[in-house]
């Protein structure tokens, strides 16, 4: 069964070259001609100003954080929605309970403001 | 009815109380949150949720007390439904109770989030209860993991202090290191026997069947994960600046509940599943225990900070409990379950009293600010004075029976030097409780000093009052709790892998 | 029918991948140009027409342009992440079509071919999992950079990304349910065996898929990341020649990838509708082509002009998927990133997860009762109808997204302005900054 994979792999390196290829071969190719006018970060034409490596808002993380939580969820339905004929009601209901204690967690995120974005 | 766990059903029967409590915390979280978004003016006062909280945990009690009456036909693979856990879980939900019902005035006053702080207690109880019932090495970690995840944000919850969320991280961090070694005992106990069942894994080391390297070091890193859950010495580091950092109720928590079950799945673990080596691990313990006992009585003397004190002091009594360990005997066992029940009755009220004596920002946590203390609440003086002599093993008290005990346990185990050093570590320990005794009854409160502005509510006063009124109870009346714990252990020890 | 000697599986897996790769290359460098020509007939003007006849050599033109220009980066980039970023971006993007099958089953003389790369048992999940790692590139991109518009673009692709992955992910689930595999292959015999696209019988989920697709292939109207009136174009900024290219070439084959899966997915992938001799399928070693009455596998007959009839199905409703993009990126307006977050958190997943709830009840409860087939579909369908509609009424602007999370302030008294819907739209003094971070 593992030798399904072999062409998945086969495709992978086609890939990983095409894009080193495509690196190294602009590298190649392109002429460089730097001043230090090219070499500043783009701010619409002016001088940059202050540190790139802000702080940027925490709702980036709180993002990353339900995503972690909800998407985890999805990944364990999985398993039960592909069999989820074969198991019938019993399994219904565990998933049913699985979803109740989330949707607790979910809730409580919504009402404490954890998804607005202001 | 009988369990016999067969099928499926009999697990939620047989994790009943966890499961009454779990749907309890997030019922807490709910009516916390919706609470809040309806700017409901009464928001601030956090005795609704406390009382809802306790209703839960009321209800887990009821549960537990349901599961008492029936009878188990088979040992079951994961969960453990005997006397042991259910005696503990009487522990974890009286301390939970007691905890709530001590901190309403300091949730409300402080103004934490009441729904939040009430919910992390209950579910850090559920991994408690969990830790108890665990015959399963996977299911110890889920347990100790939901534990300790609730404990780390409950020590962080004040985020409007430094000290809380300095101490949370510090904690976070060095309970993330233990989880570390946990694991690795796990996984290398695992790889030496074959299972993470406990009474498999007892049967596979009493066989003979072990890879003998392996499972002794990750017994080894098993004891050290846990040395570190329970605070034995040289693995406190962490223990006096989290238990000072934390908002006292959490310490009360913490301090009391928190270790108890660390004890509890520590007993259970090495009784359960390595009792065979009990050569190879008593020695460890005994070390544990004379150092634990020693070191933190003797710096706790030089504290004139009263919650760190009570910190030291919290470490010094995980000494006297690792005797119990090292001991392992049937008394040592049942005085271990004795000595935790005190032991987090008067740890929660000495620090409840402290919780509210500390003042607006817990300003007055100094030795100094306790002068006069007893006369100006007169109540509060009594009730403090009977906790700290409890703490000390004063007789007359819980904790005086439950050091007996103790000591009855290491003398049948014949440790003589250990029993020895524990009386000694008593006596030390006289100088430094009854120091804040001293304070507040003989010295003159300083000027500037208003104890009478302290707010005690009534419920709040009557929690302490039977603390302290269970305390000389069990100090003088001690027969029926330590019977029901020699019948919680018995045929515990060893379980009967030992020829 | 038998299967393929391993070393004939070898061969023919190279001559496929190498086909493959090529092929979507190729389509990728043409939508680039497809995408210029729609523009064009949306805007009604011409496109480009210049390089060769009707333009068609204009992608060619355009790879040698980027090959021979000169690339810059900024000197306060971080240099190894910055060269790495694109190349992170690229390959997932073009691995992922690997588990997609494309046609019927070739016969050959050395046995029967699969028209799929590989047809391997993870299936979908490998879609899901590859075309996530792109956000690695994506973010990098904006961070190794160091550009604010850069780094702006970068953390609001990855959090968008992140969000749609959640409501892609549970749209997945009622297929799952339908088919009973992840393998893409199976997924496609299922709904020849059915009789019916899963477009019907799931119409929510086909929603969803499709709304989510548009979201992790930062297609318009959720091309926020690279939001050129406020972000300059987000996260690959600072790029330029054959850098910027491959992410341009990522951006395509997410989206050629998207739109096979939705043929794939919820329009019987290669299967011509009404017709059933295309049914077919690996089943314990032997193509079959249905079941008998007795429950016995009937053998197909594969056949050259079958794969090729095949094939031309998967590219139409491939291609129609694409213009489908296309059409709607040069015809809505782009969201605010407020109301991105919104309608992925607070709409999106909570009705699809009570929708994967009632197509599991509903499937469960049909099966106790016994019904199968078309009615079977049927009545799926009719469920499926009623809550798009519930959907439908949830998404609808003046109720639930509004035209800003603000509320409007309430009307001071005597205020000339009307109350209502008016004022509402009216964006409160710094929102549009607001909703950047």
């Amino acid at each position: 069964m593992s030798s399904a994979y072999l062409p998945v792999l086969m495709l992978f390196g086609v890939s990983v070259l095409n894009a080193v290829g495509m690196v190294v071969a602009s590298q190649v190719l392109n002429p460089r001609r730097a001043t230090p006018e090219k070499d500043m970060p783009y701010e619409s034409g002016m001088i940059p100003l202050g540190d790139t490596r802000a702080r940027f808002s925490v709702k980036f993380y709180m993002v990353a954080i339900s995503f972690i939580i909800f998407d985890l969820e999805a990944i364990f339905l999985i398993p039960w929605a592909v069999e989820m004929r074969a198991l019938g009601w019993g399994g219904f209901v565990a998933v049913s309970i699985f979803m109740m204690v989330l949707v607790v967690g979910f809730v409580y995120e919504w009402k404490k403001g954890g998804l607005d974005w202001e | 009815m009988e369990l016999e766990f067969t099928s499926r059903v009999d697990y939620i029967w047989a994790l009943l109380p966890e499961i009454v409590l779990s749907i309890g915390a997030m019922v807490v979280l709910l009516v916390g949150v919706f609470r809040e978004a309806d700017d409901d003016p009464a928001a601030g006062d956090a005795s609704p949720l406390g009382w809802i909280s306790l209703i839960a945990l009321a209800a887990a009690a009821m549960a537990n007390g349901w599961l008492t009456g029936i009878p188990v036909a088979s040992a079951s693979p994961m969960v453990a439904v005997d006397p042991f856990r259910l005696f503990a879980n009487w522990i974890f939900l009286g301390g939970a109770g007691l905890t709530i019902l001590l901190s309403f005035p300091y949730v409300t006053r402080q103004r934490l989030q009441a729904g939040e702080f009430y919910t992390l207690i209950l579910l850090c109880t559920v991994g408690m209860m969990f830790m108890a019932s665990a015959r399963d090495l996977l299911l110890l970690f889920l347990g100790v993991e939901t534990m300790s995840i609730a404990a780390y944000v409950l020590t962080a919850f004040n985020r409007r202090d430094r000290r809380s969320s300095e101490a949370g991280l510090k904690y976070f961090l060095l309970g993330a290191f233990s989880s570390a070694f946990l694991l690795y005992g796990i996984a290398l106990t695992w790889g030496a026997t074959g299972t993470t069942n406990l009474l498999e894994i007892g049967e596979a080391v009493a066989g003979g069947a072990a890879v003998p390297g392996l499972i002794m070091a990750g017994m080894g890193l098993l004891a050290i994960g846990f040395a570190f859950k329970v605070a034995a010495v040289p693995f406190h580091m962490w223990t006096p600046d989290v238990y000072e950092g934390a908002p006292t109720p959490s310490t009360a928590f913490m301090a009391a509940t928190v270790k108890a079950a660390s004890f509890v799945a520590f007993a259970r673990l090495f009784m359960e599943a390595f009792p065979a080596l009990y050569d190879s691990w008593s020695t460890v313990f005994w070390w544990l225990a004379a150092l634990t006992m020693i070191i933190p009585n003797v710096v706790a003397l030089s504290q004139s900070n009263v919650k760190r004190m009570l910190a030291y002091s919290s470490i010094a009594h995980g000494g006297y409990l690792l005797v119990a360990l090292t001991a392992a005997n049937e008394m040592a066992t049942a005085g271990l379950l004795f000595y935790l029940l005190v032991y987090s009755i008067m740890n929660i009220g000495a620090l409840a009293v402290v919780m509210v004596a500390s003042g607006h920002a817990e300003e007055r946590l100094q030795i100094g600010d306790y002068a006069g203390f007893g006369w100006a609440q007169p109540m509060l003086g009594v009730v403090f004075t009977i906790f700290l002599l409890s703490l000390a093993g004063f007789p007359g008290t819980g904790g005086f029976m439950a050091k007996i005990y103790l000591l009855q346990g290491a003398a049948e185990s014949e440790l003589w030097t250990l029993a020895v050093v524990l009386a000694l570590a008593t006596v030390v320990s006289y100088y430094y409780y009854l120091r804040v005794a001293w304070y507040m009854w003989m010295r003159p409160a300083a000027p500037d000093l208003t104890h009478e502005e302290v707010w005690v509510p009534l419920p709040m006063r009557m929690g302490l009052v039977a603390s302290a009124a269970i305390l000389i109870f069990l100090g003088i009346f001690p027969g029926g709790i330590i019977d029901l714990a020699r019948a919680a252990t018995h045929g515990f020890f060893l379980a009967g892998v030992l020829p | 029918m038998h299967e393929l000697s391993p070393m004939a599986f070898a061969i023919s897996s190279s001559i496929k991948v190498f086909l493959v790769f090529s092929v979507s290359l190729a389509v990728v460098a043409f939508m680039t140009l497809t995408e210029r020509k729609v523009a064009g007939f949306i805007q009604d003007r011409l496109g480009p027409n210049r390089v060769g006849p009707f333009g068609l050599l204009q992608p060619v033109a355009d790879g040698i342009k980027n090959f021979l220009k000169e690339e810059t980066m900024p000197a306060t980039a971080n240099r190894p992440f910055f060269i790495m970023a694109p190349m992170l971006a690229i390959i997932p993007a073009v691995v992922t079509f690997a588990v997609i099958p494309f046609a019927a089953p070739l016969p050959t003389p050395w046995g029967v071919v699969g028209m799929v790369v590989a047809d391997i048992p993870i299936g979908i999940l490998y879609v899901l999992a590859l075309s996530s790692l792109g956000v690695y590139g994506l973010f990098l991109a904006g961070w190794a950079s160091n550009n604010k518009y850069a780094l702006l673009g970068g953390v609001r692709s990855s959090s968008q990304m992140v969000s749609y992955e959640v409501a892609l992910g549970l749209s997945l689930i009622p297929v799952f349910m339908l088919a009973g595999n992840v393998t893409l292959t199976e997924i496609v015999w299922q709904q020849q065996l059915l009789g019916m696209w899963y477009l019907f019988p799931l119409s929510l989920a086909f929603i969803f898929f499709v709304i989510s697709a548009f979201a992790e292939t930062n297609r318009l109207p959720f091309d926020l990341p690279e939001a050129e009136s406020e972000l300059v174009t987000g996260y690959h900024t600072e790029y330029s020649a054959m850098k910027f290219s491959m992410f341009m070439i990522a951006e395509f084959s997410h989206i050629l990838t998207a739109s096979a899966l939705m043929a794939t997915l919820f329009l019987g992938g290669w299967s011509i509708p009404f017709w059933s001799g295309d049914h077919m399928f690996w089943y314990q070693g032997m193509l079959i082509s249905g079941f008998g009455a007795d429950g016995a596998p009937v053998a197909a007959a594969p056949a050259l002009w079958i794969t090729l009839l095949t094939l031309l199905s998967f590219i139409v409703k491939t291609l129609f998927f694409i213009l489908v993009f296309m059409w709607v990126r040069w015809t809505l307006p782009r969201f605010r990133y407020d109301q991105v977050m919104h309608l992925g958190w607070k709409v999106m997943l909570p009705i699809a997860l009570a929708y994967v709830m009632i197509i599991a009840a509903t499937i469960l409860v049909l099966d106790q009762v016994g019904i199968e087939g078309f009615l079977f579909g049927a009545v799926l369908t009719l469920v499926s109808l009623l809550c798009t509609g519930i959907f439908v009424f949830a998404v609808d602007r003046d109720r639930i997204i509004s035209g800003s999370t603000r509320e409007p302030a309430p009307p001071a008294p005597r205020s000339p302005v009307p109350s209502g819907a008016g004022v509402r739209r009216v964006l409160p003094a710094g929102s549009p900054a607001s909703g950047d971070l």
